[in-house]
């Protein structure tokens, strides 16, 4: 073996055992360096060489220079690319997040409601929480001693307060359909109003009831308004809440302000209508009750109920959040536990 | 109303299967609340009191199935008088039926006791038995009494005497009033009009003669004096919601019949009918337009017919609809929307077609108040406050710490429990309910916020609330600190600038539930300026004592605030303020640092520093407060930041120093402030 042969085997296998940039660079300085470097003692000997082999070997030496040279740089770059960068940071560390607060799920689902109606021309409205009793039910068609009181228990104030308009507050409104008279005593047909609102019933607490809760309801009033126009806005508000080709059906009711009245079940999601503990092995689910305006309503109002009609409907928003979020009770919504606010989507 | 299937095909031969029965009725209006073997239990809803029976739920069913309807029972023919005279003596009973029967007091046959059971009544003796399977085949009430008992004997039909008493059946011993319709013998009362009877003339065992009323009672009588008494019973749910006026006499020979059929007794004579007020047939007409008009959809003439036929009308066809009588037991139909909505059940909601109202107008604008709320949630969410929504009812004991003044609140009359005797005065107890709610279930770091009511002897008054405690961010890297009054006092700010109201924190002691000295009042003005100024609201740091007296442990500071949101100016909401031009010439920069007194408000500071500069100060803002080392006790050192800038041209050295030295000048005159390092 030449002598530049054996000296090739020697860098290769020194270059192998450096792992490092610190014993890359003494194999450098074994090899290359200018004053004791193997490779520089092998170039300067070609000199002393015979004159006829002189040309050969100092070719072949100054390629085992190159060779070194370009296999010395390679793993150098090799190893600085891979060793710890000064400043370097672990970026699987958690990053800082903005601290940023969700809506209430009874928000969302409201805002839903809401905008699932304004798509379709309604305006949003708003009223108070205390009412008197005109607003809450002799406009409603629920004179005194009426019997259909007793279907909304209600919670009465010991003393009167002042509210918007002339009257005093004397109770918690049972319902939202006050702003709806509120509504129609300022603003003259057509009308297409959504008032979503808290409603208080002295209902005691338990997982399907709270004394208070959301209510959403909805009006339309003009000419030749039907039940059959009804139907195609509840219809079509079924599907845009719960997803197209849910099922619906409806079923005749009793509502004082209402006549005919109806409630609207639709088909229960969770057995799809072959009956399932959820739907109480019916395989609906109420979801919404509704009817055409009573005619004893628009008199109240000063509405000529000859020339007009309308349709009237609503419903409670925690009964809705619990089918979406798929909640069994309703307590949970006013308990605000942390833990439980912040699984609902941003 | 629990209907043994069985009793129902006495009138019409339905299918014998319950389940079939049960979703027929429930397609009518008649929600069914179970279904146990063959009996169906039906919620009966509060206009068809008329289906508070076997034979009426037997006449929606005969519709239902166009099935024919056998004739209610109504007793043979009875002559002669009843053998007790009856004299009615307020306008509160429209018609009072009686009669008389010998008896003989034991147990009903099986066959009626077990109807009964079926039917939810416990049997008690033959006689009482009739009565109720009376009552649930015709859904008339009827009361029975021992005639040796009555004064007399005589009926007397009367108001109470102011405080009169009577022993009902349950018992109790009631006080009544003069609003209160009684039947009374020659010289007491004996029982309770429409509701309930009373004890001492109560059929037993060693009764041996009865006298049995039917009657008809005006309906809101009826309701309030059940309600005066907290007394509701199956007679009276009948009465209030409205009984046959019919009735009286025809259920009375229906009772003597069975009483007879069962050997539990005799009639002595026949049937005494005292109707002061005759009912007189309602008649309203039904036109064809309209009844396509209201369901958006025509109903075959012959449909409309048969459905009203079989419904007990008197359908008579006119040229553009029907004249139409009502029966006497559908107290509830008394226009033409009634009789469409008995049309349209019976026909069927599911066959109407499905179509969408036109929208003639343009929709108008969402309510301001509502928009208002909607951009405020997003932006305190978007600022990392989480929504919450807590009851507006609480105890009295949470709510008095948070009031002011005369420390008056909104109390209920009629509250489920102490935990709900008024509504809040604030939404801040809620809210630090919730807060505590959380900090007790492995959550430290709590920023909540509500928008909702508060509730004044003043009235209603919509409010934004939030509360903070904890760690404003907590990070491995480390944490930036616990949140204090400064983070509830930038809420404010924030509140402002998204509302476009400037909104400014003044010191008070007036806020009794934070603590002193660290408690502000929130004024309001417009954006543009303008000298009036609303008290609109309060921020400050959470009395510690309040804190824990909730049960959450000492040393965690919550802090919060609350705005009047219908105090501040909604137009201002709405309208979108003009962007000014960007500046042509650059700014200058002055810091101040000055000893002031520690008591000194730092508003005050800006305040002079602002009427004393040149029109160019276009900002001033704190950047550094201190005491301690190296500044004097009293004092602290305020370091402010100066910002000049003139629209027009660059301004020079010379120029702000001019400015500079008659803001220090000024500062020093009016605070005593000091330049540091002077």
């Amino acid at each position: 073996m030449s002598a530049i042969d054996s000296l090739r085997k020697e860098f290769e296998s020194a270059l192998a055992s450096a792992t490092t940039v610190a014993t890359l660079k003494a194999v450098r300085d074994d090899f290359l360096s200018r004053k004791n470097g193997r490779v520089t003692a092998l170039l300067k000997a070609v000199g002393s060489a015979p004159a006829d082999e002189r040309r050969a070997l100092g070719a072949d030496a100054n390629a085992l220079k190159q060779a070194i040279e370009v296999a010395l740089d390679t793993r150098e770059a090799e190893l600085s690319a891979s060793a710890p960068v000064k400043g370097a940071m672990d970026v699987t560390l958690p990053g800082r997040v903005p601290r940023i607060g969700r809506r209430h799920p009874l928000t969302i689902v409201r805002e839903r409601v809401e905008d699932i109606f304004a798509g379709m021309g309604y305006q949003i409205i708003d009223g108070p929480e205390l009412e008197d009793d005109w607003h809450n039910f002799e406009a409603l068609n629920m004179p005194p001693e009426h019997p259909a009181r007793d279907m909304q228990d209600t919670l009465y104030l010991s003393e009167p307060v002042p509210a918007r308009g002339s009257r005093l507050a004397t109770l918690l409104r049972t319902h939202t359909s006050g702003m709806q008279i509120r509504y129609m005593e300022q603003n003259q047909p057509p009308v297409r109003v959504i008032a979503p609102g808290r409603v208080y019933r002295r209902d005691n607490i338990d997982a399907t009831h709270t004394p208070m809760f959301t209510q959403i309801e909805g009006l339309v009033v003009d000419e030749g308004i039907s039940l059959a126009d009804l139907k195609g806005t509840l219809n079509t508000f079924a599907e845009r809440f719960f997803g197209k080709g849910v099922a619906t059906r409806f079923r005749p009711s009793f509502f004082p302000y209402t006549e005919p009245s109806a409630e609207l079940d639709t088909q229960c999601q969770s057995c799809h209508g072959s009956g399932c503990p959820l739907c109480k092995h019916t395989g609906w689910i109420e979801l919404l009750g509704c009817g055409m305006v009573h005619p004893a309503v628009f008199e109240s109002v000063g509405y000529d109920s000859e020339k007009y009609t309308g349709f009237a409907f609503g419903c409670g928003i925690e009964r809705l959040a619990m089918r979406l979020y798929g909640i069994d009770d309703i307590r949970m919504f006013y308990e605000n536990d942390a833990r439980f606010l912040r699984q609902v989507e941003l | 109303m629990k209907l043994p299937l069985d009793w129902m095909r006495e009138f019409v031969e339905v299918p014998d299967n319950p389940a079939q029965v049960a979703e027929r009725l429930a397609g009518c209006g008649f929600e069914v609340a179970s279904v146990d073997g063959a009996v169906i239990d039906f919620e009966i809803t509060a206009n068809r009191p008329d289906c508070l029976s076997v034979y009426g739920l037997a006449r929606e069913a005969a519709t239902s199935f166009d099935l024919n309807l056998k004739d209610e029972p109504s007793g043979k023919a009875r002559t002669g008088s009843a053998g007790i005279p009856v004299s009615v003596g307020d306008p509160g009973c429209g018609r009072y039926a009686a009669t008389v029967a010998d008896v003989t007091i034991g147990p009903s046959p099986a066959w009626l006791a077990d109807r009964l059971t079926a039917a939810g009544v416990r049997p008690i003796n033959n006689i009482v038995d009739v009565t109720n399977y009376v009552m649930l085949e015709a859904g008339h009430p009827m009361h029975a009494f021992d005639a040796a008992k009555l004064a007399g004997p005589e009926i007397r039909v009367r108001r109470a005497r102011k405080d009169e008493s009577l022993k009902t059946l349950d018992g109790v011993t009631r006080t009544l009033d003069e609003t209160m319709l009684v039947i009374a013998d020659r010289e007491r009362a004996i029982a309770v009009a429409g509701v309930m009877g009373g004890a001492a003339t109560e059929v037993s065992e060693s009764t041996k003669r009865v006298v049995i009323e039917s009657a008809w009672f005006v309906p809101t009588s009826v309701r309030a004096t059940g309600r005066k008494l907290g007394l509701k019973t199956e007679a009276s749910a009948r009465f209030e919601r409205g009984a046959d006026p019919t009735a009286p006499a025809r259920t009375l020979r229906r009772a003597l019949d069975l009483i007879e059929q069962i050997g539990a007794g005799k009639a002595v004579g026949g049937v005494s009918d005292v109707c002061p007020r005759p009912h007189e047939a309602r008649k309203t007409v039904l036109s064809r337009a309209r009844l396509a008009r209201l369901l958006g959809d025509r109903v075959p003439d012959n449909d409309v017919q048969r459905i009203l036929t079989r419904l007990g009308f008197g359908p008579t066809p006119a040229t553009d609809g029907w004249a139409v009588v009502v029966p006497a037991f559908r107290i509830d139909v008394s226009r033409e929307a009634d009789l469409i909505e008995e049309v349209g059940r019976h026909w069927g909601f599911n066959r109407l077609p499905a179509t969408f109202p036109p929208l003639r107008t343009p929709p108008r604008p969402i309510a301001p108040a509502v928009a208002r709320d909607r951009r405020l949630r997003r932006i305190l969410c978007g600022a990392g406050l989480q929504e919450t929504c807590t009851f507006t009812f609480m105890e009295r004991e949470a709510a008095q710490p948070f009031t002011t003044g005369d420390g008056q609140v909104v109390a209920i009359l009629n509250p489920l429990s102490e935990k709900f005797a008024v509504l809040r005065p604030s939404l801040l107890p809620g809210l630090l309910d919730s807060l505590i709610y959380s900090r007790r279930r492995e959550t430290d770091d709590v920023t909540l916020f509500e928008l909702g009511a508060a509730f004044l002897p003043a009235g209603e008054i919509t409010r934004a609330a939030w509360l903070l405690t904890g760690e404003r961010l907590s990070h491995w890297s480390g944490n930036a600190g616990a949140v204090d009054l400064f983070d509830a006092i930038g809420i404010v700010e924030l509140i402002g600038e998204a509302l476009g109201v400037r909104l400014t924190a003044e010191s008070t002691d007036a806020r009794p539930w934070f603590v002193r000295g660290r408690a502000a009042d929130v004024f309001a003005g417009s954006i543009g300026g303008g000298s009036e100024r609303r008290l609109v609201g309060s921020v400050g740091e959470l009395r510690a004592d309040l804190v824990s007296g909730r049960g959450l442990a000492q040393g965690a500071g919550v802090v919060g605030g609350e705005i009047d949101l219908a105090a501040l100016d909604t137009d201002a909401v709405a309208s979108i303020r003009r962007i000014d031009p960007l500046p042509r010439y650059p700014s200058i920069v002055r810091d101040l640092s000055l000893f002031v007194s520690d008591r000194l408000p730092a508003a005050d500071v800006r305040a002079t520093i602002r009427s004393t500069a040149p029109d160019t100060l276009v900002a001033v803002h704190e950047f550094d407060r201190y005491a301690g080392k190296g500044v004097p006790d009293g004092m602290v050192s305020l370091s402010l930041r100066l910002t000049f800038r003139d629209p027009a041209k660059t301004l020079t050295d010379t120029d702000v120093q001019r400015g500079v030295d008659a803001i220090v000048a000024a500062l020093a005159a009016r605070h005593g402030a000091q330049l540091r390092g002077r």
